[in-house]
């Protein structure tokens, strides 16, 4: 990572005037073709560059590729996994596209706002009033009324950001240099684009946001599984592309080689998750990743890996389900299926992501957990946490992978002898001399011989079980709370809520929150003494099901906790929450 | 080693008389011919009756699920280049559960042989007709699709770009153990195709009609022509032996205008560029 600082910024006009803030919030839409992503991918990335925080959220129309898109783009001085609720800054290249994102972009009372100087029309009523007067500037080329190609609409905006963010031109002029080193005649027509944004002096400044200095590093949840995953020890990748996971593979293509590893984009998802418990079979540690369609495809799989005890990992970027679903839209409606998923009884793990920075860790565990416990170990993400961007400190790794117990000659001679430690036995790595056995997705002795016998099964499945008890054992502390340990009302959620409840709790310290990690074992000892002295406690997730109240309701006594719950879609905001607690306590 | 040591102490659960007796015997007789180690040996299979075979060989063996066994395969090969990788399976788990993997493996062309036996019936099920079923006979025994055409498994892989098809009958040991041998010799995704018939749902009049119908390929055939083996693959009877062996030397077949001369389902056979590309 580059460590040098950047040029400092002009001193504002009246530096004792200008306010401070711990944190803004960038609201950026335009249609296809403005470059909305590149320029809110820019200033997050100029932000940790100086030393902020933040997170950059994408949204676009009913498409996946083309149409309108908007990103929100929250820059702070603390580290922060939740892009906020009114818009600082909101920039808006069309006022038309603004339509699409109805309840993403929220205006307060001193937010700034930039429009199309050719769009005489008043931004709609749903999007809040703002006292100031909007800032309108030229983006659009006009010839006789009508917007015709001209300088990139995208560029023009940087250097209004940079203006009304207080940063000098410098810091732009070079990322724009960094991004565009191979594409110079690009590059030319970005930097000229910017200087004739950079000329417009009157814009209106936002409160000064101050970083550390020191550059931070910018990652999505799907980046951050992909690298997590590689420092886990991931030596074999399959999978099949799908909406919102296929950047795991993307970021694999490029970086799991380079580590020693090996892709393959499968035929499908069943070939997908059958190729990597081959490698796993191999001895090899090997994962997939998909979405709830592909999940659903490889369901007969994770059978498989459990019965012939293979370990496997699978990634599941949750989206809004069921079938086809909305891709491009979070939910956490997988829960179920994770858990309960596939016929038969076996043993499996979940465990569950909350943001980009735990995606790592969570990673490393999974690896852990598959591999020493030989199963399939599910890791929940869900489209929130994979597709968005956020700012972090450098991610430090682990120096050891998690090892398999491999068996060598004087090792017990059945393979699924069922005395193993947790049901485990040592793990015989193709190649190894004196080794050779069957692994089989049809019930077997211990060692590897089809059978029918009902006793034998009931012992299998007993030795294959006890996996879990030494699994729970492990993880009991695999949770994490929020909040003081006093506050008297709970919350009870998990994975990416995380982001959203750790800003909650920082603005209402009469909360605690309880987020596992791992969904299946439960941590349940952990969750039973933090209820203790809550006088109100909710469960809280994106599930029409409630499918995580009713999981939870399944272990353990929850009367009088008051599930709060809607379909997925968009993430929920601070201010929906707030909502939805008062009209479930009412 | 001899044959007889690559058998593990399992006794197969086969009816007798089946035709997957022999695909055990003539496989072990060519990994020893081969002479390779048996920890140095992986193989896989789906469900099915012939999908019981690897918990019969000496080896890694995976007895994986209905279908699946060439992704399986092909991890285990990826991850694992040192292992000789065999898989085996019937015409239900190969050509009808399984199909959709078989194509993208010959893309790949991952070092694997894949010997499918064909009795054209589900045994493991009780006699129903699978995809290559002769619709003679499932009008004859009642069974559903008589109106549905068998598969041409031969013609199918060739025209997927497979760089080894050959063909072979369960009954013919000294045929079938050279072909196995052949096939596991071969530097790429190797295809053996072994006729048999189910001695238990088929009646010995039909297992009398496939064997009358096959030919043994002529010794001066010339294996490296792709028009050669597809006339084969298409010919009114059984043609037996390799019909198919993509010389090393010749780059693996992928579809597209610049392999105007390789193989490859399309362009068509006998396409040129002038005729596909009109100027």
């Amino acid at each position: 990572m580059n460590k040098t600082t950047v040029t400092p910024d002009p001193a504002p006009a009246d530096a004792v005037q200008a306010r401070a803030t711990d944190s803004l919030v960038l609201g950026i839409v335009g249609s296809g073709g403005d470059g909305v992503a590149l320029l809110g991918d820019l200033v997050l990335r100029m932000a940790a560059h100086r030393g902020l925080y933040g997170v950059l959220v994408q949204s676009y129309g009913p498409q996946i590729r083309g149409g309108e898109s908007a990103v929100v783009l929250r820059i702070a001085r603390e580290e922060t996994h939740y892009e906020g609720d009114e818009t600082d800054l909101l920039l808006c290249f069309r006022l038309a596209d603004l339509r699409r994102f109805q309840g993403s972009i929220r205006l307060h009372p001193g937010s700034i706002v930039v429009l199309e100087a050719a769009d005489a029309s008043d931004p709609p009523e749903w999007l809040g009033r703002s006292e100031l007067k909007p800032y309108r500037y030229p983006f659009a080329t006009m010839v006789d009324g009508q917007e015709v190609p001209g300088d990139p609409k995208n560029m023009m905006g940087l250097a209004l950001l940079c203006r009304a963010l207080g940063w000098g031109p410098e810091h732009a002029r070079h990322a724009l240099e960094k991004r565009f080193s191979h594409r110079p005649q690009v590059l030319e027509r970005n930097l000229t684009a910017f200087e004739r944004g950079w000329a417009a002096h009157d814009v209106p400044a936002l409160p000064v946001l101050h970083g550390h200095g020191v550059p931070l590093q910018v990652e999505t949840g799907n980046e951050a599984v992909a690298r997590g995953a590689i420092a886990a020890g991931l030596g074999f990748f399959a999978g099949y592309p799908i909406t919102p996971s296929s950047e795991i593979m993307e970021t694999l293509i490029e970086e799991l080689p380079a580590a020693g590893g090996r892709v393959v984009q499968a035929e499908d998802e069943i070939a997908a998750l059958g190729m990597v418990i081959g490698a796993s079979f191999g001895g090899v540690p090997a994962m997939t990743a998909t979405s709830g369609p592909g999940l659903s495809l490889m369901t007969e799989m994770l059978g498989l890996s459990s019965m012939a005890e293979i370990p496997a990992v699978v990634v599941d970027c949750q989206r809004v389900g069921p079938a086809t679903g909305m891709p491009s839209r979070t939910e956490q409606s997988d829960l179920f299926h994770a858990v309960y998923g596939g016929h038969g009884d076996f043993p499996r793990a979940v465990l569950g992501v909350f943001d980009t920075v735990h995606a790592r860790d969570v990673m490393f565990k999974a690896f852990h957990l598959a591999e020493a416990y030989q199963l399939p170990v599910l890791v929940l993400s869900d489209a929130y946490v994979a597709q968005r961007r956020q700012i972090r400190d450098a991610a430090v790794d682990r120096a050891e992978p998690p090892k398999r117990r491999a068996w060598k000659p004087g090792d017990a001679a059945a393979r699924f002898d069922v005395t193993g430690a947790h049901g485990v036995g040592a793990f015989r790595i193709p190649g190894t001399e004196g080794g050779t056995y069957m692994a089989a997705g049809i019930e077997h002795t211990a060692d590897g011989t089809p059978t029918s016998d009902t006793h034998t099964h009931h012992a299998m499945n007993t030795k294959r079980f006890r996996k879990l008890d030494g699994i729970a054992a492990e993880t009991g502390d695999w949770f994490r709370a929020l909040g003081r340990a006093d506050a008297p009302l709970g919350i009870i959620a998990w994975g990416s809520m995380y982001g959203l409840l750790f800003e909650w709790v920082r603005e209402n310290p009469e909360y605690r929150v309880f987020l596992p990690e791992i969904l299946h074992p439960f941590p349940l000892a952990g969750l039973t003494a933090w209820r203790r002295g809550l006088a109100k406690t909710w469960t809280l997730e994106l599930s029409f099901q409630r499918q995580f109240h009713r999981y939870l309701s399944s272990l353990t006594d929850l009367g009088g906790v008051i599930p709060i719950a809607r379909s997925g879609g968009l993430p929920l905001s601070t201010a929906e929450l707030s909502r939805m607690l008062t009209e479930a306590s009412s | 080693m001899k044959p007889k040591d690559y058998r593990t102490a399992l006794e197969p659960v086969w009816c007798t008389g089946c035709g997957d007796f022999g695909v055990l015997k003539a496989l072990t007789q060519a990994l020893s011919d081969l002479e390779v180690p048996v920890e140095k040996l992986a193989v896989i299979s789906g469900i099915g009756c012939s999908s019981r075979l690897p918990g019969y060989v000496r080896s890694y063996a995976f007895n994986s699920v209905h279908g699946r066994a060439l992704p399986i395969a092909t991890g285990v090969k990826l991850a694992r280049p040192e292992m000789t990788t065999v898989v085996v399976g019937g015409d239900g788990d190969g050509f009808s559960i399984g199909l959709g993997h078989i194509p993208h493996c010959v893309r790949r062309d991952v070092d694997l042989t894949y010997a499918v036996l064909d009795n054209g019936i589900y045994g493991l099920t009780k006699g129903q007709a699978s995809p290559t079923t002769d619709p003679d006979l499932k009008r004859e025994l009642g069974l559903a699709g008589a109106a549905e055409r068998p598969l041409n498994p031969v013609l199918m892989l060739l025209g997927s770009g497979c760089g080894f098809v050959a063909r072979t009958h369960a009954g013919n040991m000294p045929h079938l153990r050279a072909m196995f041998r052949e096939a596991i010799r071969y530097p790429g995704f190797a295809f053996v195709h072994v006729l048999a018939a189910c001695v238990t749902y088929q009646p010995g009049s039909y297992a009398e009609s496939l064997w009358k119908r096959c030919t043994m390929i002529p010794d001066e055939y010339d294996a490296t022509s792709f028009e050669k083996a597809v006339e084969m693959a298409r010919a009114e009877r059984f043609m037996l032996g390799v019909l198919y062996r993509r010389p090393p030397e010749q780059k693996p077949a992928t579809a597209g205008p610049e392999e105007i001369h390789g193989v490859g389902i399309w362009p068509p056979v006998g396409a040129t560029s002038e005729s596909m590309f009109p100027v």
